[in-house]
């Protein structure tokens, strides 16, 4: 494990990686190295955590300069001091950095209404195989000025280059934050209150429908406002007016969330945090309206599994606890993967217990088309393929 | 490339697209000699109109055979000449490919042509509840793909973000003449970002065939207000406190004496000509918040003593304002021959900084200009005014509008919030950007375009894309 401090000490420890052909692995708090197949290459770890700097607050622009390895919770704590914040759940926020974040491209419960990082990072550093520095976008919210490199990095998981620093567009706090509990009676009734919403004046910016953990044998049905007190309260009183009854097996509850604290959103973005062992967590990205036909199908996999889907986005996770005796392998190849197929969507491994039998298809989901191009940025920006090989979707690690 | 080259190359591309789809003869040329961005002219060899992927990719594949350069175009309404066929070739017009393909309300996304006139997909739209956010002023003409390929912005991304934020997928004909598809309409695919590096590479890395958008609900109520004050500094540290206080308005619009002069001469609007800058404030969401919002922007302005703050009554009232603001541009015809815009970026609280010096640097250089611009996003459009016919006027009215841009790059700024670089601001990129960070660049577009066939000499100044020497700023232009 080799820890750095700055931007050159991270140049000097990729020249090094290419003298001595050692793959490098960034690490920020280390909250979700099991994210992407294990690394089979020796090599290093490269520790960001004491890249954490803020460089530059110019509040009253709602933008932020930060070096990469700040955790989320420092982030959020500097940024509350002026009011505002960087609307993206972090699960241990005390120990996940931004710059982890970004490289797996985390979201929670608030991107139906604030979306994902890739909204925020307007303003990207970063050091890539060739032991270059390069930036890209700028310090201001709107910027066309060459290629978009942040929306690259995004998501990136750390192949490209090693994220040293960024600078973000955030958002003021909220004055007031309520949530709608809800329990429908069954998915078919989910659908028809995901879709209801879809076209009610109520503007929520979570739409969650979990199922398992702390929330039992029961589907239970989360959205989540934020906003003036004022607009807070009409959405509620709204949905409860709007919301077909029959739907509902019983009466929605209404959680404040500035009277509960630490509150219920917290339980939302912990709620897909494994809780003891949980074989096999994987990621779906469908459509919309293909979630509550999703989920019940995955039901049938797993009637010990546990689902949190950021529904409005067509996003599920399912932490699946009985893993057919083919293995999570397999599991993967010939019945997630086809049930994400089904809906419109795609099928990832967020973590397996045991990950050494993934095959890359397996982990991240079948071949698109564009696979080829991304494979090609690779090669440009890490030709000698010493940024976190063999973990990501590249066919050619 | 030579008049029997010519001939045999429209000739082959007629087989592909049809005989109306290839214009080649040399006076039909002259509308494709530039776009918005009048400056610098270059004619293309042959014009063609593909109307499907199918078209596409073989007119690619033809030009690859015969390693002519091609380059995209939508309506050609781009302000920095992102589509001017630099050194002649091919240039692929996706004007005909115009179909709305899809529209999906429950999985909120369209799916369009590239060739889909921006306001065409909001007109589809009206009354279902939804629209398409990203509101460029020249909407009314400019084509969706353009705007994926510029990023394009508009009033309204003040709020609800600009192209990039609303592209969910492309499909796309390869440099190399294979299609593709990038990312579609479920949300987070594995893998790289690559839809969002795609889009605002202006053409140099794929040509997009269709894309899918995503869809935003429509606000439930609107409030606009218009500010009205003695002076710009008054406005710009109004603007800048408006932001700070934590609102978000969904357009915040400044314009000057100067526009306000050339708008009431074309459109007797009624805004006050004794004023020295207005701004236009507009706010949406639920009617629930937006009285308190009103009222708390109203509060700022006056501690910045606006003379007034008007509210707009009535759709009718609110849809001229925006009329209005949409054609300042081409108002500005009426106070002078020609002009030239700038689309420079600094943080918000520099604003009145960044006003005080656009007045020193113009009156230093002897010209004049007119103010109107995105003011919540620190996006700037000064119009440099000069009259054509008096060379040394231009060249004096070019030096200024640099060095705007300059003191936008010192104020930690950039110098093209959602025109794009094209060919007009290559020159500025090594002045953004260190070596490093345009190698970057450089090798992404290695990825997707090797060869360098698609849309040379633009964006980046890498070696043979010096930029055209100067002869004259242009003479209209319109964002």
């Amino acid at each position: 494990m080799l820890a750095i401090a700055s931007a050159d000490d991270v140049i000097e420890l990729v020249h090094t990686a290419r003298d001595t052909d050692a793959a490098l692995y960034p690490e920020g708090g280390a909250t979700a190295l099991d994210y992407g197949l294990p690394a089979r290459k020796p090599g290093y770890s490269v520790e960001l955590a004491g890249l954490n700097q803020v460089i530059d607050y110019p509040w009253r622009d709602m933008t932020i300069t930060v070096e990469a390895g700040i955790t989320m919770q420092s982030l959020a704590a500097i940024l509350a001091e002026q009011r505002q914040r960087l609307p993206i759940d972090a699960p241990f926020a005390e120990q996940a950095t931004l710059g982890g974040l970004i490289a797996t491209n985390y979201s929670g419960a608030r991107r139906f209404g604030f979306g994902t990082l890739r909204d925020y990072v307007i303003g990207i550093s970063a050091v890539d195989g060739n032991a270059k520095l390069f930036k890209g976008g700028g310090r201001v919210v709107k910027n066309v000025a060459g290629y978009d490199m942040c929306k690259l990095l995004v998501g990136s998981l750390g192949t490209l280059g090693i994220i040293t620093q960024v600078t973000l567009k955030v958002r003021p706090l909220p004055e007031a934050s309520a949530l709608l509990v809800a329990r429908p009676v069954n998915l078919a009734a989910a659908e028809k209150l995901l879709a209801a919403l879809n076209t009610s004046l109520a503007t929520p910016v979570a739409v969650e429908l979990l199922y398992g953990n702390q929330f039992g044998d029961e589907w239970r049905f989360i959205v989540g406002f934020e906003g003036s007190a004022a607009e807070v309260a009409w959405q509620i009183e709204t949905l409860q007016a709007e919301w077909p009854r029959e739907a509902l097996a019983e009466e929605l509850a209404v959680i404040d969330q500035l009277e509960q604290q630490p509150g219920a959103w917290q339980e939302l973005t912990d709620f897909s945090l494994p809780a003891g062992d949980v074989p096999l967590v994987v990621k779906f990205s469908v459509r919309p309206s293909q979630v509550c036909t999703l989920l019940d199908k995955l039901r049938t996999f797993d009637d010990q599994a546990a689902f949190q889907a950021h529904a409005g986005n067509g996003i599920v996770i399912a932490q699946f606890r009985q893993i057919p005796a083919v293995g999570a392998c397999k599991f993967l190849l010939q019945q997630l993967q086809p049930a994400a197929h089904a809906c419109g969507g795609y099928a990832h491994v967020w973590s397996a217990a045991t990950a050494d039998d993934f095959t890359r298809p397996a982990w991240w989901g079948g071949v698109r088309g564009e696979m080829v191009y991304m494979e090609r940025v690779k090669q440009q920006f890490d030709p000698q393929r010493l940024l976190n090989p063999g973990r990501f979707i590249y066919e050619n690690d | 490339m030579s008049i029997a080259g010519i001939s045999e190359l429209a000739a082959e591309l007629r087989r592909i697209v049809g005989p109306d789809g290839v214009l080649s003869a040399a006076g039909e040329m002259l509308v494709y000699e530039c776009d918005g961005f009048v400056v610098e002219k270059d004619t293309p060899d042959v014009v063609v109109f593909p109307r499907t992927t199918e078209h596409v990719r073989q007119i690619v594949l033809l030009c690859r055979r015969r390693q002519v350069p091609f380059v995209p175009r939508g309506a050609g309404t781009g302000l920095a000449g992102g589509s001017l066929p630099v050194g002649g070739g091919v240039l692929i017009v996706l004007t005909r490919m115009r179909e709305i393909v899809e529209i999906n309300l429950r999985d909120r996304y369209a799916v369009v042509q590239p060739g889909v006139v921006n306001v065409k997909l909001t007109e589809r739209l009206r009354g279902t509840g939804f629209h398409y956010a990203p509101d460029p002023s020249s909407q009314g003409s400019c084509t969706i793909g353009g705007n994926v390929a510029t990023n394009s912005g508009g009033p309204h991304t003040l709020k609800y973000g600009v192209t990039v934020n609303h592209v969910l997928g492309l499909e796309a004909v390869m440099a190399d003449g294979t299609v593709c598809e990038f990312g579609g309409p479920s949300e987070d695919l594995p893998g790289l970002d690559l839809t969002g590096a795609l889009v605002g590479s202006e053409g140099t890395l794929v040509v997009v065939t269709k894309v899918w958008v995503r869809l935003t609900r429509d606000a439930q109520s609107v409030r606009t207000m218009l500010g009205i004050f003695e002076s710009c500094d008054d406005a710009t540290a109004a603007i800048s406190d408006i932001i700070a206080a934590g609102i978000i308005p969904a357009a915040l619009e400044m314009m000057d004496h100067g526009i306000l002069e050339a708008l009431e001469q074309a459109f007797h609007f009624g805004f006050p000509l004794d004023a020295q800058a207005i701004l236009i404030i507009e706010v949406d969401g639920l009617e629930a918040g937006l009285d308190a919002q009103r009222e708390r922007i109203t509060a700022i302005c006056q501690a910045h003593h606006a003379r007034e703050v008007r509210h707009a009554n009535g759709p009718a009232e609110r849809i001229a304002l925006w009329k209005a603001r949409k054609q300042a541009f081409g108002a500005v015809g009426r106070i002078s021959p020609s002009y030239c815009t700038q689309d420079g970026v600094v943080p918000r609280t520099r604003l009145p900084h960044m006003l005080r010096k656009i007045t020193e640097i113009t009156a230093r250089h002897g010209v004049r200009a007119v103010n109107v611009f995105h003011a919540g996003d620190g996006n700037l459009h000064p119009i440099v005014l000069f009259d054509e016919k008096n060379a040394d006027e231009m060249r004096r009215a070019l030096d200024a509008s640099n060095e705007i841009l300059d003191e936008c790059l010192a104020c930690g700024g950039s110098v093209s919030g959602e025109h794009g670089i094209g060919i007009e601001k290559i020159d500025f990129m090594p002045k953004m950007f260190t070596a490093d960070d345009l190698d970057a660049m450089s090798r992404l577009r290695q990825a997707f375009n090797s060869e360098g066939l698609l849309s040379p000499k633009k964006m980046l100044p890498t070696a043979g894309a010096c930029s055209a020497e100067r002869s004259h700023p242009g003479r209209r232009a319109a964002v």
